[in-house]
């Protein structure tokens, strides 16, 4: 059985140095590993990536980590996975990592992933540059999170965990104003996993939303939105043997 | 509806305050505003109890002379208590 850990929004930034340090010092007594689900920070600046590298370093267990809009916010996302990636979190966009757990090989495939909204409403592929820029944005960052998992499934992983900031499904987003879904998440996230197949899918952003949610090929989604979840991380138990298997490998 | 001051508009006021909240230096788009009747609502949960005075304060100026009331939380940094079998 693995343990996961995962909290997204976090948002912090100097001021808030010690918030999560206390609850983050018990997390090998919770989980196996600790998934960041972006908004990490509240501008994207370095000096507030260094304030949650200080928050994670050290622990006893490995982190993943997607950066999320905010971390965009001041042009510097570069430098604020290098602070994170400094201190030895696995900063993803659009890879993935295996981690060995025990001996199981546990993969997190990463991405930031983007809005575009959700199959039946949602943005296409059509007319001015900006409208085609915002599309294609998401294609390719679901593309991205596909190849990935098929990467990690390639590489032996018996578990397999889709990381993205940007939701995946509607269902997680209830409680946001339906008018904002295309803000908040792409069916092309779902699509991609159901695709490749994953044994959870994890995201945050929807800070009104509410943490369970299915994918439409039966993958279960939680929204770790630190208001949502209203603690310093969320734990899940994920068996390597037994679970239920989805996606393309069925 | 020509020529109306629309600074005093409120749905054009709430928006200034979404948008102020956002540009300031808590960067918050999590608190949600809307109108109930003739009062305007700010609910949602921030990350410290220094970014929830921070929204108060601002609402306090963008909302000035409009009726208002508040349900602003402070997320929970405590370790969990319970864990999910996902199997």
């Amino acid at each position: 059985m693995i343990r996961v850990a995962a909290v997204g929004d976090i948002h912090l930034g100097p001021g808030s140095e010690g918030t999560l340090r206390p609850a983050f010092e018990t997390v090998g007594a919770h989980a196996d590993l600790l998934l960041l689900a972006g908004d990490l920070t509240r501008h994207g600046t370095a000096e507030e990536a260094r304030v949650v590298a200080h928050e994670v370093a050290g622990l006893p267990v490995p982190v993943a980590a997607v950066l999320g809009n905010h971390d965009y916010q001041s042009d510097q996302e570069a430098a604020v996975a290098e602070e994170l990636a400094r201190v030895g979190v696995h900063v993803l966009e659009g890879d993935g990592v295996v981690l060995d757990i025990d001996g199981t090989k546990v993969g997190v495939a990463g991405t930031k992933g983007f809005g575009g909204g959700f199959a039946g409403r949602c943005a296409s592929d059509f007319g001015e540059p900006e409208m085609k820029s915002f599309v294609q944005y998401t294609r390719r960052s679901a593309n991205s999170l596909r190849e990935s998992l098929h990467e990690l499934r390639g590489a032996g992983c018996a578990i397999r965990i889709a990381l993205t900031h940007f939701s995946p499904v509607e269902d997680t987003l209830a409680g946001e104003p339906r008018e904002i879904y295309p803000f908040l998440g792409s069916y092309l996230l779902a699509e991609a996993v159901d695709d490749a197949g994953a044994d959870l899918a994890v995201h945050g952003h929807a800070h009104a939303g509410k943490e369970h949610g299915m994918t439409a090929g039966g993958i279960r989604v939680r929204n770790v939105a630190m208001p949502v979840i209203d603690r310093a991380f969320a734990v899940y138990h994920l068996s390597a043997n037994g679970h239920m298997r989805h996606g393309a490998h069925r | 509806m020509n020529g109306m001051n629309t600074a005093e508009l409120i749905e054009y006021r709430i928006q200034h305050l979404r948008d102020r909240l956002a540009r300031e230096d808590i960067a918050e788009l999590g608190v949600r505003i809307e109108m109930h009747g003739a009062t305007a609502h700010l609910s949602g949960s921030v990350a410290s109890a220094d970014c929830r005075a921070e929204v108060l304060r601002i609402a306090g100026e963008e909302l000035a002379g409009v009726a208002w009331h508040q349900d602003v939380t402070v997320n929970c940094a405590a370790p969990p208590d319970h864990s999910e079998e996902l199997s």
